[in-house]
């Protein structure tokens, strides 16, 4: 095995965590990823904080009770997004009245877990909890601008980006790798720039124009 | 397979996708004044205005909650289209139109439902809290005239006043397509929603191919037999230079102009777009990158020239379109034809195209020159009275005939002396390119004006455009 860079044994020296250093290098891995995903395949997602964040909610919670806690939020702001149509409340206090619901859910899950005595979920902190709850913010301000379904699939995709995050966050190989050549996350910048460059079609849209495509000689 | 994928890869070339658009395009020419001003409807409802492009009159605005409170109801009239000022996508928008009956305080909208105005105060509210701005930012409510359904419309559209998107980029209009409100899209003239987007041709402005939503490929007005191809657009040479002028005045150098046809005003702006979606490909079936960039670079002097070139380079596919869907050429009553005789000779003559006769007739003096000059002589040496023939079973009527040369059969025809039996000879005919092996009658058409005539049996591969 090869040997802990200097620079990080440094850092850690420092008192900063190993585990810190680790995911703060992993992050731009992770934005890239996202980058390449939004710009080559087309999955647009809730922008790229969304999935980033979810990402290292998934690393806390792990990849079973995160996306049970996702599919738990989703599913919250649809059902109450039907509650409050009717209610014609304008936007934050709606979205305030949403986190309610969610906050109240996930709790009676908690305890429900807890009697059941699986403490699993109990267990994990705060923090991705409350990243997950305030996912909601983002799936209501969805389904106003462009509609439930919109919401749905852009969640949906969030959701598979995260997963896809997690697993590549939680790689062993790449986690020595970056402990072992810190220096080579740079190559994340020339990547973006090719990334922003890119002016072909996005996977997604050879579907989205696959008529066209039959059509065009 | 190579080579499939090859062509795979420049047919994909030919397609806008979004990286490109906002790449290429929307960064490139799009200053951001210019789109400050695209996103902004009342600014931008006031620079068309100065620069004397119809647009919606504007009744009123309200910016915040205390112009709310001292609003005047009694200004507004009966029919009015309540809009947020930087609203997308068609969101947020509330027509009315008319008065309750015996009301003050209530309006109708299209599905007959009542709007109070209490329901305006809260509607209002939320587009002054910027629900339906982009990114949620406050924002400003505003009234506008109702615009008039044309009649031409009003069996496509559903309870909503259809919208033509005309994509201008470099002073040339280079991609138009029909927006029809529908059932599934509540009414609104947006695709995301469900609203059908109809390709238009842009030299003659009849519509083409069409689109349901995001990819449904469809004909028909959905539950009806209503054919979504073939409408001609009315102004629509006007419409082309409006939008063109409008972007002249916009700045904005790639844009989607929204034009929307009133019953008494005729076309009028309804909205610019900085940001023109990329559907509007697949109402046409056809790739905007490879129209753009037959315009890109080319200096274009005035707004007529640019709308000429828009029509000549984008316009007159239909027809190309439908001989793709039908697989059937286009031909008029008249055509240019090509006819091989004997030996090899060729004779290129105008035909008469009837589809009231079966069989095709040549006159004889062509049939003489396309060395049948024998066969007419040796049938008019054996023919006999009409009567006579008339009364002989086909094998009798053969026996009388068969030594003639070429002949393949005969047929009765009447003319200006009655009925008579005429020969048919074999005869290759080139039609609009394609070439027929068929028979044909050779009869006296001296009086007539063209020598010859194409029948049905030698259509079917064609379609008749009476007007071509």
């Amino acid at each position: 095995m090869n040997s802990t860079h200097a620079i990080i044994e440094y850092f850690v020296a420092q008192g900063v965590p190993l585990e810190t250093v680790s995911l703060l290098l992993v992050l731009p891995v992770i934005a890239t990823m996202i980058a390449f995903f939004r710009q080559v395949l087309g999955m647009k997602a809730f922008g790229i904080y969304t999935p980033l964040i979810v990402t290292f909610a998934f690393l806390a919670t792990g990849i079973k009770y995160g996306i049970a806690l996702f599919v738990i939020v989703i599913l919250v702001g649809m059902v109450s997004r039907v509650l409050l149509r009717k209610l014609r409340i304008l936007y934050l206090p709606r979205v305030a009245i949403t986190l309610t619901i969610v906050a109240f859910v996930i709790l009676a899950l908690l305890v429900a877990g807890g009697a059941m005595k699986r403490t699993g979920l109990a267990a994990v902190s705060i923090f991705p909890l409350l990243i997950m709850i305030t996912l909601v913010e983002k799936f209501v301000a969805t389904q106003i601008e462009k509609g439930n379904q919109t919401a749905l699939i852009l969640a949906l995709e969030t959701m598979i980006i995260s997963a896809v995050g997690y697993y590549l966050a939680s790689w062993e190989m790449l986690k020595e790798f970056i402990i072992v050549y810190p220096w080579a996350i740079l190559l994340t910048l020339p990547i973006n720039i090719l990334l922003g460059k890119w002016t072909g079609l996005r996977l997604s849209e050879y579907l989205r124009f696959r008529e066209v495509l039959k059509r065009i000689t | 397979m190579r080579m499939n994928m090859f062509e795979f890869f420049l047919k994909s070339q030919k397609i806008l996708g979004m990286n490109s658009r906002n790449l290429n395009f929307i960064r490139s020419c799009n200053s951001r004044s210019a789109k400050r001003l695209a996103d902004d409807k009342i600014m931008s409802k006031r620079a068309l205005g100065k620069g004397e492009i119809a647009v919606p009159k504007l009744i009123a605005k309200i910016a915040s909650t205390e112009a709310l409170d001292k609003f005047d109801w009694t200004t507004l009239p009966g029919g009015f289209a309540l809009k947020p000022n930087r609203g997308f996508g068609g969101e947020g928008i509330l027509v009315v139109y008319g008065k309750k009956k015996n009301r003050e305080d209530a309006w109708v909208k299209a599905d007959g439902s009542i709007v109070t105005i209490d329901d305006l105060k809260n509607h209002i509210r939320n587009i002054i809290d910027g629900s339906f701005s982009l990114s949620n930012t406050p924002d400003i409510a505003f009234f506008e005239e109702r615009l008039q359904l044309l009649k031409l419309f009003k069996p496509y559209a559903y309870k909503g006043i259809p919208d033509i998107r005309v994509v201008v980029y470099n002073k040339v209009p280079v991609m138009a397509m029909l927006r029809l409100p529908t059932k599934d899209s509540g009414g609104k003239a947006n695709l995301q929603q469900g609203a059908i987007g109809v390709g238009i041709d842009l030299a003659s402005g009849v519509t083409t191919t069409a689109v349901q939503g995001k990819n449904k490929i469809i004909e028909y007005v959905p539950g009806t037999r209503l054919l979504l191809s073939g409408i001609k657009i009315p102004y629509w040479k006007d419409i082309l230079q409006l939008a063109v002028r409008t972007q002249e005045i916009s700045k904005l150098g790639f844009l989607g102009v929204d034009v929307a046809i009133d019953k008494e005003r005729g076309p009028v702006i309804l909205e610019l777009n900085a940001r023109p979606g990329l559907s509007i490909q697949i109402a046409n079936l056809a790739g905007l990158q490879e129209r753009l960039r037959r315009v890109r670079g080319i200096t274009i002097k005035t707004l007529e020239r640019g709308v000429r070139l828009g029509m000549d380079l984008f316009g007159g596919e239909i027809e190309e379109e439908l001989e793709g869907i039908s697989g059937r050429k286009i031909i008029s009553t008249v055509e240019k034809i090509k006819l091989t005789g004997k030996n090899g000779v060729e004779v290129e003559v105008e035909a008469k195209i009837d589809t009231g006769a079966d069989w095709s007739a040549i006159d004889t003096d062509l049939a003489r020159t396309l060395g049948l000059a024998e066969t007419i002589e040796a049938f008019d040496a054996r023919s006999l009275p009409y009567d006579k023939l008339k009364d002989m079973t086909k094998e009798e009527r053969w026996n009388v005939f068969k030594d003639v040369p070429q002949i393949v059969s005969t047929i009765p025809v009447r003319s200006a002396h009655g009925f008579t039996y005429r020969p048919m000879v074999e005869m290759t005919i080139l039609i609009e390119g394609v070439s027929l092996v068929t028979k044909v009658s050779l009869i006296n058409r001296s009086e007539l004006k063209y020598p010859v005539i194409v029948g049905k049996r030698d259509l079917g591969r064609f379609l008749i455009d009476v007007k071509k």
